[in-house]
Protein backbone atom coordinates (compact mmCIF):
# COMPACT_ATOMS: atom_id res chain seq x y z
CA UNK A 1 0.00 0.00 0.00
CA UNK A 2 0.92 3.42 -0.85
CA UNK A 3 1.50 5.79 2.07
CA UNK A 4 1.42 9.41 -0.10
CA UNK A 5 -1.31 11.90 0.07
CA UNK A 6 -2.18 14.42 -2.51
CA UNK A 7 -4.14 17.41 -1.79
CA UNK A 8 -6.35 19.28 -4.31
CA UNK A 9 -5.54 22.88 -3.49
CA UNK A 10 -7.85 25.51 -5.53
CA UNK A 11 -7.06 29.43 -5.80
CA UNK A 12 -10.70 30.53 -5.63
CA UNK A 13 -11.97 33.81 -6.66
CA UNK A 14 -12.68 35.77 -3.42
CA UNK A 15 -16.69 36.06 -3.24
CA UNK A 16 -16.08 38.41 -0.15
CA UNK A 17 -14.84 40.99 -3.08
CA UNK A 18 -17.58 41.26 -5.53
CA UNK A 19 -16.84 44.38 -7.72
CA UNK A 20 -19.02 46.04 -10.80
CA UNK A 21 -17.87 47.22 -14.07
CA UNK A 22 -21.18 48.86 -14.60
CA UNK A 23 -24.69 48.30 -14.93
CA UNK A 24 -24.14 44.91 -12.54
CA UNK A 25 -21.78 43.65 -14.74
CA UNK A 26 -19.26 41.31 -12.37
CA UNK A 27 -16.00 42.50 -12.19
CA UNK A 28 -14.11 38.93 -12.72
CA UNK A 29 -10.35 40.85 -13.67
CA UNK A 30 -9.90 42.54 -10.44
CA UNK A 31 -11.05 39.58 -8.13
CA UNK A 32 -8.24 38.93 -6.27
CA UNK A 33 -7.89 35.01 -5.47
CA UNK A 34 -7.56 32.88 -2.53
CA UNK A 35 -7.28 29.58 -0.65
CA UNK A 36 -10.48 28.27 -1.47
CA UNK A 37 -11.60 28.23 2.82
CA UNK A 38 -12.28 24.05 3.01
CA UNK A 39 -9.15 23.40 1.06
CA UNK A 40 -7.83 24.53 4.46
CA UNK A 41 -9.27 21.71 6.11
CA UNK A 42 -8.00 19.34 3.60
CA UNK A 43 -4.51 20.45 4.21
CA UNK A 44 -4.82 20.52 7.94
CA UNK A 45 -6.40 16.66 7.62
CA UNK A 46 -3.42 15.66 5.52
CA UNK A 47 -1.40 17.18 8.10
CA UNK A 48 -3.01 14.46 10.75
CA UNK A 49 -2.85 11.76 8.04
CA UNK A 50 0.76 11.82 7.32
CA UNK A 51 1.47 10.83 10.89
CA UNK A 52 -0.52 7.77 10.55
CA UNK A 53 0.68 7.33 7.05
CA UNK A 54 4.53 8.37 7.17
CA UNK A 55 4.51 9.18 3.46
CA UNK A 56 4.87 11.91 1.42
CA UNK A 57 2.27 14.86 0.88
CA UNK A 58 2.53 16.78 -2.27
CA UNK A 59 -0.22 19.50 -3.13
CA UNK A 60 -1.97 20.25 -6.78
CA UNK A 61 -3.39 23.52 -7.92
CA UNK A 62 -4.59 24.01 -11.52
CA UNK A 63 -5.38 28.04 -12.26
CA UNK A 64 -8.62 28.21 -13.53
CA UNK A 65 -9.03 31.87 -13.99
CA UNK A 66 -6.57 34.08 -15.67
CA UNK A 67 -4.78 35.74 -17.05
CA UNK A 68 -2.03 34.19 -15.37
CA UNK A 69 0.33 37.34 -15.26
CA UNK A 70 -1.93 39.36 -13.18
CA UNK A 71 -2.73 35.76 -10.98
CA UNK A 72 0.81 35.15 -10.37
CA UNK A 73 0.63 36.69 -6.71
CA UNK A 74 -2.30 35.14 -5.61
CA UNK A 75 -1.84 31.66 -6.67
CA UNK A 76 1.92 31.98 -5.10
CA UNK A 77 0.15 32.72 -1.62
CA UNK A 78 -2.25 30.02 -2.13
CA UNK A 79 0.56 27.60 -2.70
CA UNK A 80 2.73 28.51 -0.36
CA UNK A 81 0.06 28.09 2.11
CA UNK A 82 -0.10 24.20 1.20
CA UNK A 83 3.33 24.27 1.35
CA UNK A 84 3.50 25.37 4.59
CA UNK A 85 0.96 23.51 6.42
CA UNK A 86 1.78 20.34 4.98
CA UNK A 87 2.93 19.84 1.56
CA UNK A 88 6.22 18.44 0.75
CA UNK A 89 5.92 19.58 -3.18
CA UNK A 90 3.99 21.71 -5.05
CA UNK A 91 2.35 20.90 -8.53
CA UNK A 92 0.92 23.83 -10.53
CA UNK A 93 -0.47 23.73 -14.18
CA UNK A 94 -0.37 27.43 -15.33
CA UNK A 95 -1.79 27.24 -19.00
CA UNK A 96 -3.23 30.77 -20.51
CA UNK A 97 -4.86 28.13 -23.33
CA UNK A 98 -7.08 27.05 -20.74
CA UNK A 99 -8.38 29.60 -19.07
CA UNK A 100 -11.13 30.42 -17.75
CA UNK A 101 -10.89 26.91 -16.95
CA UNK A 102 -13.91 24.27 -16.17
CA UNK A 103 -14.32 21.00 -14.19
CA UNK A 104 -13.34 18.71 -17.27
CA UNK A 105 -9.81 21.12 -17.56
CA UNK A 106 -8.97 20.77 -13.73
CA UNK A 107 -9.73 17.63 -13.19
CA UNK A 108 -7.77 15.80 -16.24
CA UNK A 109 -5.04 18.32 -15.45
CA UNK A 110 -4.93 17.11 -11.83
CA UNK A 111 -4.73 13.49 -13.15
CA UNK A 112 -1.98 14.07 -16.07
CA UNK A 113 -0.17 15.62 -13.36
CA UNK A 114 -0.41 12.36 -11.22
CA UNK A 115 0.26 10.04 -14.32
CA UNK A 116 2.97 12.57 -15.81
CA UNK A 117 4.74 12.35 -12.79
CA UNK A 118 4.41 8.72 -11.59
CA UNK A 119 2.67 10.04 -8.67
CA UNK A 120 0.56 7.22 -6.72
CA UNK A 121 -1.15 8.84 -3.48
CA UNK A 122 -3.23 6.01 -1.73
CA UNK A 123 -5.13 9.09 -0.34
CA UNK A 124 -6.58 12.04 -1.96
CA UNK A 125 -8.09 14.79 0.03
CA UNK A 126 -9.95 17.89 -1.46
CA UNK A 127 -12.44 20.53 -0.07
CA UNK A 128 -16.31 19.71 -0.41
CA UNK A 129 -17.05 22.74 -2.37
CA UNK A 130 -14.79 25.87 -4.18
CA UNK A 131 -15.87 29.15 -2.08
CA UNK A 132 -16.38 30.66 -6.32
CA UNK A 133 -17.84 27.95 -8.19
CA UNK A 134 -19.10 25.61 -5.45
CA UNK A 135 -20.02 22.64 -7.99
CA UNK A 136 -18.69 20.01 -5.63
CA UNK A 137 -17.61 17.71 -8.83
CA UNK A 138 -13.77 17.66 -9.38
CA UNK A 139 -13.33 14.95 -6.64
CA UNK A 140 -15.43 13.03 -8.29
CA UNK A 141 -14.06 13.27 -11.79
CA UNK A 142 -10.75 12.73 -10.90
CA UNK A 143 -11.76 9.27 -8.64
CA UNK A 144 -13.50 8.18 -11.89
CA UNK A 145 -11.00 9.03 -14.13
CA UNK A 146 -8.15 7.05 -11.69
CA UNK A 147 -10.47 4.31 -10.84
CA UNK A 148 -10.07 5.22 -6.84
CA UNK A 149 -12.65 4.88 -4.68
CA UNK A 150 -14.37 8.06 -3.93
CA UNK A 151 -16.42 9.20 -0.75
CA UNK A 152 -17.81 13.09 -0.96
CA UNK A 153 -18.89 15.31 2.25
CA UNK A 154 -16.51 13.32 4.75
CA UNK A 155 -16.52 14.91 8.16
CA UNK A 156 -14.23 12.37 9.99
CA UNK A 157 -11.69 10.09 9.20
CA UNK A 158 -12.01 7.42 11.74
CA UNK A 159 -9.40 4.72 11.13
CA UNK A 160 -6.76 4.02 8.08
CA UNK A 161 -6.67 0.43 8.09
CA UNK A 162 -4.05 -1.39 5.77
CA UNK A 163 -5.75 -1.36 2.22
CA UNK A 164 -8.93 0.93 3.30
CA UNK A 165 -9.98 3.97 5.32
CA UNK A 166 -13.40 3.89 7.74
CA UNK A 167 -14.90 7.50 7.53
CA UNK A 168 -17.97 9.43 8.67
CA UNK A 169 -19.92 10.76 5.38
CA UNK A 170 -22.34 14.13 6.10
CA UNK A 171 -25.83 13.60 4.06
CA UNK A 172 -28.20 15.72 4.26
CA UNK A 173 -30.26 14.30 7.18
CA UNK A 174 -27.99 11.51 8.05
CA UNK A 175 -24.54 10.43 8.55
CA UNK A 176 -23.38 7.65 7.34
CA UNK A 177 -19.98 5.58 8.13
CA UNK A 178 -18.27 3.97 5.20
CA UNK A 179 -15.08 1.74 4.57
CA UNK A 180 -13.68 2.84 1.60
CA UNK A 181 -10.96 0.79 -0.57
CA UNK A 182 -7.53 2.64 -0.88
CA UNK A 183 -6.43 4.18 -3.12
CA UNK A 184 -9.24 6.64 -2.45
CA UNK A 185 -10.44 10.43 -3.26
CA UNK A 186 -12.53 11.96 -0.25
CA UNK A 187 -13.76 15.76 -0.48
CA UNK A 188 -14.37 17.02 3.48
CA UNK A 189 -16.55 19.03 5.12
CA UNK A 190 -15.27 22.03 7.25
CA UNK A 191 -16.78 19.78 10.44
CA UNK A 192 -13.69 17.56 10.05
CA UNK A 193 -11.25 19.59 12.20
CA UNK A 194 -10.46 23.37 12.93
CA UNK A 195 -7.58 24.26 10.57
CA UNK A 196 -4.62 25.98 12.25
CA UNK A 197 -2.65 28.74 10.31
CA UNK A 198 0.89 27.84 10.04
CA UNK A 199 3.82 28.44 12.24
CA UNK A 200 6.59 31.11 10.87
CA UNK A 201 8.76 28.72 10.87
CA UNK A 202 6.43 26.77 8.58
CA UNK A 203 6.46 29.61 6.34
CA UNK A 204 9.89 30.10 6.45
CA UNK A 205 10.82 26.68 5.09
CA UNK A 206 8.10 26.61 2.43
CA UNK A 207 10.13 28.91 0.27
CA UNK A 208 13.07 26.21 0.38
CA UNK A 209 10.31 23.46 -0.75
CA UNK A 210 10.10 22.45 -4.27
CA UNK A 211 7.53 23.99 -6.84
CA UNK A 212 6.66 22.88 -9.96
CA UNK A 213 4.68 24.78 -12.64
CA UNK A 214 3.53 23.13 -15.36
CA UNK A 215 2.26 23.56 -18.98
CA UNK A 216 -0.31 21.15 -19.89
CA UNK A 217 1.83 19.93 -22.70
CA UNK A 218 4.02 19.58 -19.99
CA UNK A 219 1.95 16.91 -18.59
CA UNK A 220 1.18 15.50 -22.23
CA UNK A 221 -2.24 16.75 -21.59
CA UNK A 222 -4.81 18.19 -24.70
CA UNK A 223 -7.89 19.37 -23.38
CA UNK A 224 -10.05 22.48 -23.99
CA UNK A 225 -12.83 23.84 -21.52
CA UNK A 226 -16.08 23.20 -22.55
CA UNK A 227 -17.79 25.80 -20.82
CA UNK A 228 -18.15 29.44 -21.97
CA UNK A 229 -19.31 31.85 -20.08
CA UNK A 230 -21.73 34.17 -21.38
CA UNK A 231 -22.80 36.72 -18.82
CA UNK A 232 -22.13 37.30 -15.10
CA UNK A 233 -24.22 40.03 -12.99
CA UNK A 234 -24.08 41.29 -9.31
CA UNK A 235 -27.24 40.51 -7.64
CA UNK A 236 -28.42 43.48 -6.30
CA UNK A 237 -30.93 43.38 -3.58
CA UNK A 238 -32.27 46.97 -2.17
CA UNK A 239 -32.36 47.40 0.99
CA UNK A 240 -33.54 50.29 2.59
CA UNK A 241 -30.41 50.57 5.49
CA UNK A 242 -32.50 52.86 7.90
CA UNK A 243 -29.92 52.91 11.03
CA UNK A 244 -32.06 53.35 14.74
CA UNK A 245 -29.27 54.63 17.33
CA UNK A 246 -30.36 55.81 19.99
CA UNK A 247 -29.15 55.61 23.56
CA UNK A 248 -32.10 54.48 25.28
CA UNK A 249 -33.20 50.89 24.35
CA UNK A 250 -36.84 51.71 24.91
CA UNK A 251 -36.59 54.50 22.34
CA UNK A 252 -34.40 52.34 19.98
CA UNK A 253 -37.08 49.37 20.30
CA UNK A 254 -39.84 51.92 19.57
CA UNK A 255 -39.04 53.32 16.62
CA UNK A 256 -37.98 49.69 14.94
CA UNK A 257 -41.80 48.78 16.16
CA UNK A 258 -43.05 51.82 14.49
CA UNK A 259 -41.11 50.92 10.72
CA UNK A 260 -42.17 47.55 11.08
CA UNK A 261 -45.88 47.85 11.90
CA UNK A 262 -45.51 50.50 8.67
CA UNK A 263 -44.45 47.67 6.82
CA UNK A 264 -47.15 45.46 7.90
CA UNK A 265 -44.52 42.50 8.77
CA UNK A 266 -45.65 42.32 12.58
CA UNK A 267 -48.84 40.85 12.81
CA UNK A 268 -48.14 37.60 11.09
CA UNK B 1 -34.14 11.93 -28.08
CA UNK B 2 -34.06 10.62 -24.80
CA UNK B 3 -33.94 12.79 -21.36
CA UNK B 4 -32.72 10.94 -18.19
CA UNK B 5 -34.67 12.14 -15.23
CA UNK B 6 -32.14 10.67 -11.44
CA UNK B 7 -35.37 11.34 -9.24
CA UNK B 8 -33.99 10.71 -5.47
CA UNK B 9 -37.41 11.04 -3.70
CA UNK B 10 -40.94 11.26 -5.58
CA UNK B 11 -41.41 14.98 -4.79
CA UNK B 12 -38.82 15.60 -7.12
CA UNK B 13 -39.90 13.72 -9.84
CA UNK B 14 -42.86 16.15 -11.17
CA UNK B 15 -40.52 19.00 -11.79
CA UNK B 16 -37.57 16.75 -13.45
CA UNK B 17 -39.88 14.95 -15.57
CA UNK B 18 -41.45 18.91 -16.60
CA UNK B 19 -37.87 20.05 -17.49
CA UNK B 20 -36.66 17.01 -18.84
CA UNK B 21 -39.69 17.31 -21.81
CA UNK B 22 -37.86 20.35 -23.05
CA UNK B 23 -35.37 18.60 -23.92
CA UNK B 24 -36.50 14.90 -25.41
CA UNK B 25 -38.60 11.77 -24.21
CA UNK B 26 -38.29 11.20 -20.39
CA UNK B 27 -36.81 7.98 -18.87
CA UNK B 28 -36.96 8.18 -14.81
CA UNK B 29 -34.30 6.41 -12.99
CA UNK B 30 -35.41 5.96 -9.78
CA UNK B 31 -32.83 5.88 -6.66
CA UNK B 32 -33.47 5.84 -2.81
CA UNK B 33 -36.72 6.93 -1.89
CA UNK B 34 -38.05 7.28 -5.19
CA UNK B 35 -37.37 3.75 -5.50
CA UNK B 36 -39.12 2.74 -2.31
CA UNK B 37 -41.97 4.33 -3.54
CA UNK B 38 -41.70 3.95 -6.96
CA UNK B 39 -45.45 3.87 -7.21
CA UNK B 40 -45.71 7.77 -6.91
CA UNK B 41 -42.84 8.37 -9.63
CA UNK B 42 -44.20 6.06 -12.20
CA UNK B 43 -47.55 7.86 -12.08
CA UNK B 44 -45.69 10.23 -14.93
CA UNK B 45 -46.08 8.21 -17.39
CA UNK B 46 -42.94 7.42 -17.79
CA UNK B 47 -40.76 4.18 -18.00
CA UNK B 48 -38.72 3.64 -14.62
CA UNK B 49 -35.56 2.05 -14.11
CA UNK B 50 -34.92 1.26 -10.46
CA UNK B 51 -32.22 1.10 -8.89
CA UNK B 52 -32.63 0.08 -4.82
CA UNK B 53 -29.97 1.18 -3.01
CA UNK B 54 -29.00 4.73 -0.91
CA UNK B 55 -25.25 4.92 -2.58
CA UNK B 56 -24.12 7.38 -4.95
CA UNK B 57 -21.90 4.90 -6.47
CA UNK B 58 -24.87 2.35 -7.38
CA UNK B 59 -27.10 5.34 -8.66
CA UNK B 60 -23.55 5.96 -10.61
CA UNK B 61 -22.82 2.93 -12.14
CA UNK B 62 -26.66 2.27 -13.03
CA UNK B 63 -26.74 5.95 -14.70
CA UNK B 64 -23.38 4.55 -16.63
CA UNK B 65 -25.57 1.29 -17.72
CA UNK B 66 -28.56 3.45 -18.80
CA UNK B 67 -26.51 6.53 -19.99
CA UNK B 68 -24.78 3.40 -22.68
CA UNK B 69 -27.99 2.05 -23.79
CA UNK B 70 -30.23 5.35 -23.77
CA UNK B 71 -27.26 8.07 -25.04
CA UNK B 72 -29.59 10.52 -23.21
CA UNK B 73 -28.87 14.27 -24.59
CA UNK B 74 -29.63 15.44 -20.83
CA UNK B 75 -29.39 14.02 -17.43
CA UNK B 76 -31.28 16.00 -14.95
CA UNK B 77 -31.54 15.79 -11.52
CA UNK B 78 -32.12 17.50 -7.49
CA UNK B 79 -28.90 19.12 -6.48
CA UNK B 80 -28.20 16.75 -3.69
CA UNK B 81 -25.37 15.62 -1.55
CA UNK B 82 -26.36 12.00 -2.98
CA UNK B 83 -26.80 12.68 -6.70
CA UNK B 84 -23.82 14.96 -6.47
CA UNK B 85 -21.24 12.08 -5.69
CA UNK B 86 -23.12 10.09 -8.14
CA UNK B 87 -23.10 12.48 -11.07
CA UNK B 88 -19.57 13.62 -10.39
CA UNK B 89 -18.66 10.10 -11.25
CA UNK B 90 -20.41 9.87 -14.13
CA UNK B 91 -19.25 13.40 -15.83
CA UNK B 92 -15.57 12.18 -15.12
CA UNK B 93 -15.91 8.47 -16.37
CA UNK B 94 -17.17 10.55 -19.49
CA UNK B 95 -15.48 13.20 -19.75
CA UNK B 96 -18.64 15.10 -19.78
CA UNK B 97 -19.97 19.00 -18.79
CA UNK B 98 -22.12 18.74 -15.46
CA UNK B 99 -23.89 21.64 -14.02
CA UNK B 100 -25.30 22.28 -10.57
CA UNK B 101 -27.55 24.87 -8.03
CA UNK B 102 -29.11 25.20 -11.38
CA UNK B 103 -32.25 27.98 -11.66
CA UNK B 104 -32.71 28.52 -15.43
CA UNK B 105 -32.12 25.67 -18.40
CA UNK B 106 -32.98 26.15 -22.14
CA UNK B 107 -32.28 24.32 -25.19
CA UNK B 108 -29.68 26.54 -27.30
CA UNK B 109 -29.36 23.86 -30.60
CA UNK B 110 -26.23 22.13 -30.30
CA UNK B 111 -25.58 23.62 -26.28
CA UNK B 112 -27.47 23.90 -22.96
CA UNK B 113 -27.41 27.52 -21.93
CA UNK B 114 -27.98 27.97 -17.90
CA UNK B 115 -28.00 30.06 -15.05
CA UNK B 116 -26.84 30.10 -11.58
CA UNK B 117 -25.21 31.37 -8.63
CA UNK B 118 -21.58 31.89 -8.28
CA UNK B 119 -19.01 33.77 -5.28
CA UNK B 120 -21.26 32.30 -2.72
CA UNK B 121 -24.56 33.28 -4.72
CA UNK B 122 -23.87 37.09 -5.17
CA UNK B 123 -23.09 36.49 -8.65
CA UNK B 124 -25.65 35.15 -11.22
CA UNK B 125 -23.86 33.07 -14.30
CA UNK B 126 -25.24 32.69 -17.90
CA UNK B 127 -23.09 29.90 -19.15
CA UNK B 128 -22.98 27.23 -22.13
CA UNK B 129 -21.78 23.51 -22.43
CA UNK B 130 -22.44 21.31 -25.23
CA UNK B 131 -24.22 18.53 -25.41
CA UNK B 132 -24.54 15.59 -23.92
CA UNK B 133 -24.85 17.04 -20.06
CA UNK B 134 -25.56 16.28 -16.48
CA UNK B 135 -28.00 19.26 -15.04
CA UNK B 136 -28.64 19.35 -11.47
CA UNK B 137 -31.42 21.77 -10.60
CA UNK B 138 -32.50 23.83 -7.67
CA UNK B 139 -36.08 23.00 -6.68
CA UNK B 140 -38.91 24.57 -7.63
CA UNK B 141 -37.69 26.23 -10.98
CA UNK B 142 -40.69 24.90 -12.85
CA UNK B 143 -44.32 23.81 -12.27
CA UNK B 144 -44.36 19.94 -11.82
CA UNK B 145 -45.24 18.06 -15.08
CA UNK B 146 -49.15 16.57 -14.95
CA UNK B 147 -49.50 12.73 -14.07
CA UNK B 148 -50.40 10.78 -17.03
CA UNK B 149 -51.23 6.88 -16.63
CA UNK B 150 -48.38 4.15 -15.17
CA UNK B 151 -44.97 3.85 -17.00
CA UNK B 152 -43.42 0.58 -16.67
CA UNK B 153 -41.15 -0.03 -13.83
CA UNK B 154 -37.56 -2.36 -14.30
CA UNK B 155 -35.61 -3.06 -12.10
CA UNK B 156 -31.47 -2.81 -12.44
CA UNK B 157 -28.79 -4.69 -10.85
CA UNK B 158 -25.61 -2.47 -10.33
CA UNK B 159 -23.27 -5.81 -8.86
CA UNK B 160 -21.05 -4.92 -5.88
CA UNK B 161 -19.83 -1.95 -4.72
CA UNK B 162 -16.42 -0.70 -4.02
CA UNK B 163 -17.61 1.06 -0.71
CA UNK B 164 -18.71 -0.93 1.76
CA UNK B 165 -21.39 1.10 4.21
CA UNK B 166 -21.00 0.27 8.09
CA UNK B 167 -23.58 1.62 9.95
CA UNK B 168 -25.94 4.88 9.63
CA UNK B 169 -27.35 7.66 12.02
CA UNK B 170 -30.16 10.25 11.89
CA UNK B 171 -28.64 13.90 12.73
CA UNK B 172 -30.07 15.40 15.90
CA UNK B 173 -32.64 17.86 14.26
CA UNK B 174 -34.98 20.11 15.53
CA UNK B 175 -37.64 19.33 12.58
CA UNK B 176 -38.78 23.57 12.28
CA UNK B 177 -39.10 24.17 9.11
CA UNK B 178 -37.22 27.75 8.69
CA UNK B 179 -37.91 27.68 4.74
CA UNK B 180 -41.47 27.79 5.57
CA UNK B 181 -41.85 30.07 8.55
CA UNK B 182 -43.48 33.96 8.19
CA UNK B 183 -40.70 35.29 10.82
CA UNK B 184 -37.47 34.23 11.41
CA UNK B 185 -34.77 35.02 14.10
CA UNK B 186 -31.33 34.37 13.18
CA UNK B 187 -28.34 34.76 16.25
CA UNK B 188 -25.14 35.02 15.71
CA UNK B 189 -21.65 35.04 17.54
CA UNK B 190 -22.69 38.20 19.54
CA UNK B 191 -24.81 35.44 21.97
CA UNK B 192 -21.99 34.50 24.49
CA UNK B 193 -23.38 31.35 25.30
CA UNK B 194 -25.65 28.90 24.54
CA UNK B 195 -28.11 29.39 27.51
CA UNK B 196 -28.27 33.13 26.86
CA UNK B 197 -30.23 32.04 23.39
CA UNK B 198 -33.26 31.83 25.83
CA UNK B 199 -33.41 35.69 24.79
CA UNK B 200 -34.26 35.13 20.96
CA UNK B 201 -36.53 31.82 22.13
CA UNK B 202 -38.33 34.50 24.37
CA UNK B 203 -38.91 36.79 21.13
CA UNK B 204 -39.15 34.33 18.69
CA UNK B 205 -42.40 33.14 20.98
CA UNK B 206 -43.73 36.48 20.94
CA UNK B 207 -43.79 36.45 17.33
CA UNK B 208 -45.10 33.27 16.14
CA UNK B 209 -40.91 32.80 14.64
CA UNK B 210 -38.59 30.33 14.15
CA UNK B 211 -35.16 30.39 15.43
CA UNK B 212 -32.14 29.79 13.10
CA UNK B 213 -28.31 30.41 13.47
CA UNK B 214 -25.22 31.56 11.37
CA UNK B 215 -22.48 28.51 10.66
CA UNK B 216 -20.69 28.81 13.68
CA UNK B 217 -23.85 28.26 15.84
CA UNK B 218 -25.37 25.72 14.68
CA UNK B 219 -22.91 23.83 12.66
CA UNK B 220 -19.34 24.51 14.67
CA UNK B 221 -20.61 24.72 18.29
CA UNK B 222 -23.69 22.97 17.47
CA UNK B 223 -25.48 25.49 20.01
CA UNK B 224 -28.27 24.60 17.80
CA UNK B 225 -29.48 21.95 15.78
CA UNK B 226 -27.77 21.33 12.20
CA UNK B 227 -31.26 22.11 10.85
CA UNK B 228 -31.55 25.53 12.27
CA UNK B 229 -28.34 26.42 10.04
CA UNK B 230 -28.98 28.76 7.80
CA UNK B 231 -26.85 29.89 5.24
CA UNK B 232 -25.18 29.10 1.73
CA UNK B 233 -24.59 25.15 2.74
CA UNK B 234 -27.47 25.32 5.01
CA UNK B 235 -30.57 26.50 4.78
CA UNK B 236 -32.00 29.23 2.54
CA UNK B 237 -35.27 30.99 4.11
CA UNK B 238 -37.97 33.46 2.32
CA UNK B 239 -39.32 34.99 5.24
CA UNK B 240 -41.50 38.40 5.59
CA UNK B 241 -39.42 39.17 8.80
CA UNK B 242 -35.78 38.23 9.54
CA UNK B 243 -34.88 39.23 12.23
CA UNK B 244 -30.69 38.87 12.79
CA UNK B 245 -29.12 39.13 16.23
CA UNK B 246 -25.61 39.28 16.84
CA UNK B 247 -24.84 38.23 13.37
CA UNK B 248 -22.04 39.95 11.32
CA UNK B 249 -22.97 39.66 7.96
CA UNK B 250 -20.66 37.22 6.14
CA UNK B 251 -21.41 36.45 2.79
CA UNK B 252 -22.05 32.46 3.40
CA UNK B 253 -25.08 33.63 5.79
CA UNK B 254 -26.60 36.64 4.25
CA UNK B 255 -26.96 34.35 0.79
CA UNK B 256 -29.05 32.19 2.94
CA UNK B 257 -31.48 34.71 4.10
CA UNK B 258 -31.32 37.57 0.63
CA UNK B 259 -34.94 36.31 -0.34
CA UNK B 260 -36.15 37.61 3.21
CA UNK B 261 -39.04 40.53 2.68
CA UNK B 262 -37.99 42.84 5.28
CA UNK B 263 -34.14 42.36 7.41
CA UNK B 264 -33.77 43.70 10.92
CA UNK B 265 -30.39 43.63 12.19
CA UNK B 266 -29.50 44.16 15.83
CA UNK B 267 -25.35 44.50 16.11
CA UNK B 268 -23.35 46.14 19.37
CA UNK B 269 -20.85 47.14 16.11
CA UNK B 270 -21.94 49.97 13.72
CA UNK B 271 -19.27 48.51 11.00
CA UNK B 272 -20.67 45.36 10.94
CA UNK B 273 -21.48 44.34 7.46
CA UNK B 274 -24.73 43.46 7.92
CA UNK B 275 -26.23 47.17 8.55
CA UNK B 276 -24.95 47.30 4.72
CA UNK B 277 -27.79 44.50 4.18
CA UNK B 278 -30.67 45.44 5.91
CA UNK B 279 -33.83 46.94 5.92
CA UNK B 280 -33.46 48.09 9.48
CA UNK B 281 -30.33 47.92 11.68
CA UNK B 282 -30.30 48.49 15.27
CA UNK B 283 -27.15 49.86 16.68
CA UNK B 284 -27.31 48.28 20.26
CA UNK B 285 -26.36 45.90 22.93
CA UNK B 286 -28.62 42.71 21.90
CA UNK B 287 -28.53 41.75 25.67
CA UNK B 288 -30.03 44.89 26.59
CA UNK B 289 -32.43 45.28 23.52
CA UNK B 290 -34.08 42.04 23.12
CA UNK B 291 -35.40 41.99 26.71
CA UNK B 292 -36.75 45.18 25.91
CA UNK B 293 -37.93 44.26 22.55
CA UNK B 294 -39.59 41.71 24.05
CA UNK B 295 -41.54 42.92 26.74
CA UNK B 296 -42.74 45.71 24.89
CA UNK B 297 -44.27 43.02 21.99
CA UNK B 298 -45.61 41.08 24.96
CA UNK B 299 -47.94 44.48 25.63
CA UNK B 300 -48.60 45.43 22.18
CA UNK B 301 -50.06 41.35 21.48
CA UNK B 302 -51.38 40.23 25.21
CA UNK B 303 -53.21 37.61 23.77
CA UNK B 304 -50.31 35.69 22.60
CA UNK B 305 -47.44 33.57 24.53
Amino acid sequence: MGRDIAVLVKASLNPEIVRQVSEGIYDIDYTPLKISDVDRNALEEAARLKGILGGKVYSITVLTWGPSKARDKDLKLAVQEALAKVADEAYVVVDDNVIPGDPIVTSNAIVGVLKSKGLKPTLILAGEASVDESTSQVPGRVAAKLGYSYVGYVRRVLEVREGSVVVERDVEEYVETLEAPLPAVLSVTQEINEPRPPTLIQIRMASRKPLYTLKLSDIGLDVKPKRLIRDMRVITVFRKQVLVEEASMEKAVEKLLEYLEREGVLRV
Amino acid sequence: MKALVISQRPSDAGELVALAKGFGEPVILAFQESASKVDEVAAYGCRVYRVRSDRPEALYKAAFSLYESLNPKIIVGPSTKNVKDATALLAGSLDIPMVTEVVELSDGGSVLTYKRGFMSERVTMKAEVPYPVIALVNPKIVEPAEKAGRGEVIDLNVGELKVNIVGVRAKELSGVKLEEAEVVIGVGRGFKSKEDLKLAFELAKILNAQVGGTRPIAADLKWLPEDAWIGISGKKITPKLYIAVGVSGAPQHMSGVSGSKVIVAVNKDKSAPIFKQADYGVVADLYKFLPILTSKLREKFPGRA
